[in-house]
């Protein structure tokens, strides 16, 4: 094996720029590979996603699980918070995040607090050896400040990309130049492009770094004279929506190659839209799953209205369930005028409505989703609310049930479809063949940079001009 | 560890032993944060309280909770009061524990002369016997060297076996045979043992050299154990060879490498440690509670002088020699009169070394900062300068007992003691320091006014004049050559002139015995 790129141990501390797939997360499993020290490495990444990522590929680089802990920086916070009560001055039931916006950032402030007290270096020395933070330009201020305690104590190298932060629509993220690179000094770049070099893409690879400097300085990126790889649907005016529908049906070249298809950030009732639309396509869900949360706290069997509310529901996760029809169908079918037989659904729905419960509404969602010709295209809401209706007779009521269910999902995840269509920021860190950005005009850079950057063999770009101006101030 | 009904206050197995016991100068791994984090607390070495938290400034510690219920079945758990609010239960793994684990320093000293389980020689070195099939193939050598060697001193009894079998069909062959069982032979890896040149096993060295050596190896394998436990560490031991234990286990380094617990009962290991080494224990309304002798101030001269005091519970501070001899006489007068012994209660004698009353008191006030009961037995014929000493002294609980103003022992008996007992006393004189010594001191005492025969003579003239007396307690506390001038003298005539001549005495005399048996006879 030849030794890695940058010594990510060499200094006390240390940032590593890496540009999307540059092989940072290989080189975090090499550099943990060669670790030699007794006390595991402390390595936080920002999503549970993220979590699962490094811990598989560490686990297939069979690098021994005693030499690292992996967790999210919120979740560490959070079991610090859990043994410290008493310094962090936390009533122990913040950390059941019942009103997660206020939670986090108050469990982050007290953990900064007690870290930065110094009240537990002691233990921290004691239990780690270093730390190496993964995703660093998502980082917001609090999270910084949380790190840079920590390396008071502990060497510490981050790694990260300025050009992929595209989560700072709630809290402002670290600058990279001015606080990242200040309280950590550069200490190397990833320029090798592995993931197009290993789908034998090399020439895209190298644009795609070239295209990363291009947006870093605020140009525009002109996809005239892009390499094999770059694919430029001209939209035409009054046919865009039917071009973009047949761009999103671009298939990969291998039979179980997987397409990811980038839609407006912003508007998910479009990309929805878009996805019912496109055959094989399917959602990717927002970990907060807002729309079953909401559903679970609307939804209310006392109501008369309850079956609209199940069947509209519905109506958003799948096609064929024809709301309107059907609800004539069960006036007339209970009331004995029905000359054709029930359709199955149609009597899970009499079956409802006769006895409106938890349980019957579970077997009208799945009469529903078993219809000749239905496509489910958001599966990962069905499952969960499926699984949170199951469980809804609990303690908690369905809105409970359905919080765990969502946390459940956070955790486990769901295996992505073969043809997924999101925003750049739920497609952030997965990688596919094929790559369809249906609307790049509506971008800033980082978006454009991390949604070019997701297929390892074809981007297809839909606009009506070769040369992408990125917005700014989104 | 073990234990049983006895163990229980008062033998009330209804109520729980709770033990805990706050750890410091902990190794990494009890640090470790996703391990312990719920039961690292912080201990304040200024104060000595502990914080449930680490705190900057504070030492990272943890405390171990060991309860013992009815079933006498001890469960070992971390405690923490966050721990105990939301019910937490945690034990130390068994790879942390052995970090923590003592090295018992005791009478089992043997199982570390050899490679047993648990043996201080595994821990010296990561060598270990892989020996099993050499262990299995000396037992076999065994059975066969010891061969048929049994078989003709049981002739009857396997004839009687061979004929039984076969009158039952049970097949044994020929004859049954009496032959060494192998597997009874069992030699395991404690079966190793250490043995001198000559072969002779190191176990059967005394108890002293065994335990010597042990200590040793203890301190050599320190790396891994950081605490010694050692109880009565003076057995067996002569004091140099205690003394050589005591250094072997770094009393004396700068840095000490061990932290080790041991009780004792030797004045030699008092002398030998530094008075912040020792902490003295005691119970008051069946409370338990330790302190430091280090904590008082100039304790470390009387705990070299005096070490033997530390080991009792009530002490008699004494001016000198003088008063050390005739407190003990006393005792002992009292004794044969039916009493039980001061020394039988815990009772010891200190002596001042005959300096200032001051001095007396000084360290009277040492050893009730220490918790013992203190009796200051002094002289009157010196003035106490500092009356703020005597009067915190009398204020901490301490007595002091002394003869009348301006008067020595001496002086007390020569002049206060009967006519009978004064012609005691010179006896004594006589046999002590002899005749011609005494009339020289009476000479030069009274200006060559009056003799030693003329002053004898009185006694049947009426009885001794009171300036014969003082005469004599005069010169029998001369400064040079006093009369009875040592502990042994003074014992002597206490048991055999004070004591059995007590009733004829002045009254005021008699008072101040009485004090004095008062005293220590409620030692116990």
């Amino acid at each position: 094996m030849p030794p890695p790129e940058i010594d990510i141990f060499q200094a006390r501390l240390g940032s590593v720029t890496a540009p999307a797939g540059c092989g940072k997360t290989q080189l975090i499993a090499d550099a943990l590979g060669q670790h030699s020290d007794a006390k595991p490495v402390l390595v936080l990444t920002h999503t549970n996603a993220g979590v699962h990522a490094l811990r598989s590929r560490l686990q297939r680089g069979r690098v021994p699980n005693s030499l690292y802990r992996v967790s999210t920086i919120d979740g560490f916070a959070m079991r610090l918070a859990g043994k410290f009560p008493l310094r962090t001055q936390l009533d122990p039931s913040i950390l059941e995040l019942t009103n997660a916006n206020a939670d986090y950032p108050a469990i982050r402030m007290a953990v900064y607090q007690l870290l930065q007290a110094g009240h537990i270096c002691d233990s921290i020395a004691a239990t780690y050896s270093r730390m190496l933070v993964d995703e660093y330009q998502d980082c917001n201020a609090m999270q910084h400040g949380i790190v840079c305690a920590i390396a008071r104590t502990l060497p510490t190298c981050v790694l990260g990309d300025p050009m992929q932060a595209i989560f700072g629509f709630r809290d402002p993220l670290v600058h990279w130049e001015s606080q990242a690179q200040v309280a950590f000094p550069p200490i190397g770049v990833l320029q090798t492009p592995w993931r197009w070099r290993l789908a034998g893409m090399d020439s895209l690879g190298l644009w795609l770094l070239r295209a990363r400097e291009t947006l870093q300085a605020g140009d525009p990126l002109n996809l005239h004279g892009a390499p094999e790889g770059i694919e430029w649907v001209q939209l035409t005016k009054g046919m865009e929506v039917q071009q973009r529908l047949r761009a999103a049906r671009t298939e990969a070249a291998a039979r179980d190659g997987r397409v990811l298809v980038i839609g407006d950030a912003l508007n998910v009732s479009s990309r929805h839209r878009f996805t019912m639309q496109t055959p094989g396509a399917t959602s990717v869900e927002a970990v907060d799953l807002k729309d079953l949360v909401n559903f679970s706290r609307q939804f209310d069997l006392t109501s008369p209205n309850a079956l609209r509310r199940l069947a509209e529901f519905s109506t958003s996760l799948m096609t064929e369930v024809g709301m309107t029809n059907l609800l004539a169908r069960v006036e007339t079918i209970r009331c004995g005028r029905a000359r054709t037989p029930p359709t199955a659904a149609e009597a899970a729905a009499v079956g409802f409505v006769a006895q409106p419960g938890y349980k019957t509404a579970v077997v009208l969602l799945e009469a529903f989703a078993n219809q000749i010709g239905a496509r489910v295209y958001r599966p990962e809401l069905l499952y969960c609310c499926i699984s949170a209706l199951r469980a809804a007779d609990g303690e908690g009521g369905f809105v409970g049930a359905a919080v765990q269910a969502r946390e459940r999902n956070r955790h486990t995840g769901r295996p992505l479809g073969r043809r997924a269509v999101g925003s750049t920021l739920l497609l952030k860190g997965l990688e596919a063949d094929v790559a369809v950005i249906l609307e790049p005009e509506r971008m800033t850079a980082q978006h454009l940079y991390v949604a070019l950057t997701r297929g390892a063999k074809r981007v297809v770009v839909c606009s009506a001009s070769p040369l992408l101006t990125p917005t700014t101030g989104r | 560890m073990t234990f049983g009904d006895t163990d229980f206050f008062g033998l009330d197995v209804n109520r729980t032993i709770v033990i805990m016991t706050t750890i410091g100068a902990l190794p990494d791994a009890l640090k470790n944060i996703d391990t312990y984090g719920e039961f690292l607390r912080g201990y304040n070495p200024a104060t000595g309280l502990i914080e449930d938290e680490p705190h900057v400034g504070l030492e990272t510690v943890i405390t171990l909770r060991i309860e013992v219920k009815d079933d006498l079945e001890p469960s070992w758990t971390l405690y923490s009061d966050r721990g105990a609010l939301q019910q937490l239960e945690r034990s130390l793994a068994w790879k942390d524990r052995s970090l923590l684990a003592p090295a018992r320093i005791g009478t089992y000293a043997n199982t570390n002369l050899s490679w047993a389980r648990g043996s201080v020689l595994n821990r010296l070195t990561e060598e270990r016997a892989d020996l099993g099939l050499q262990l299995a193939h000396a037992a076999r050598a065994a059975r066969n060297t010891f061969g048929v060697q049994a078989a003709p001193q049981f002739t009857q009894t396997l004839q009687v076996v061979t004929e039984t079998a076969k009158s039952l069909g049970v097949p044994v062959g020929a004859t049954a045979q009496a032959l060494l069982d192998a597997h009874s032979v069992s030699i395991g890896d404690g079966a190793i043992a250490l043995h001198s040149e000559a072969g002779i096993p190191l176990r059967s060295l005394g108890t002293g050299s065994s335990r010597l050596l042990v200590a040793g190896l203890q301190r050599a394998a320190s790396s891994a154990a950081t605490i010694a436990l050692v109880d009565e560490v003076e057995f067996g031991l002569e004091p140099h060879r205690l003394m050589r234990l005591l250094n072997s286990l770094g009393a004396k380094d700068a840095a000490e490498p061990l932290q080790v617990f041991m009780t004792t009962h030797s004045p030699v290991t008092l002398r030998e440690l530094s008075s912040n080494q020792l902490t003295v224990l005691r119970q008051l309304d069946g409370v338990h509670y330790g302190i430091c002798a280090g904590s008082v101030e100039g304790i470390q001269g009387t705990l070299r002088k005096s070490a033997e005091a530390f080991l009792s519970r009530s002490v008699i501070v004494c001016e000198g020699a003088s008063e050390v001899g005739f407190a003990r006489g006393m005792d002992q007068f009292w004794v044969r009169c039916g009493a039980t012994s001061f020394l039988a209660s815990g009772g010891s004698y200190v002596d001042a070394g005959g300096g200032s009353p001051d001095q007396c008191y000084a360290r009277g006030e040492a050893f009730l900062q220490l918790g013992f009961r203190v009796l200051v037995f002094i002289d009157a014929d010196k003035p106490v300068t500092d009356v703020g000493l005597v009067r915190r002294f009398r204020e901490a609980g301490g007595q002091d007992l002394s003869w009348r103003a301006g008067l020595a022992l001496e002086d007390e008996l020569f002049r206060h003691c009967s006519d009978n007992a004064i012609q005691a006393l010179l006896t004594k004189a006589d046999e002590m320091v002899g005749r011609e010594l005494m009339a020289e001191h009476v000479k030069s005492k009274s200006a060559g006014r009056t003799t030693l025969d003329a002053i004898e003579a009185e006694q049947f003239n009426g009885g001794f004049r009171p300036e014969s007396r003082a005469l004599l307690g005069l010169a029998a506390r001369n400064q040079k050559n006093g009369w009875f001038k040592s502990v042994s003298g003074f014992e002597e005539i206490a048991i055999d002139v004070v004591g059995p001549y007590t009733r004829d005495a002045e009254p005021g005399f008699i008072e101040i015995l009485n004090r004095l048996y008062g005293w220590t006879s409620a030692a116990a």
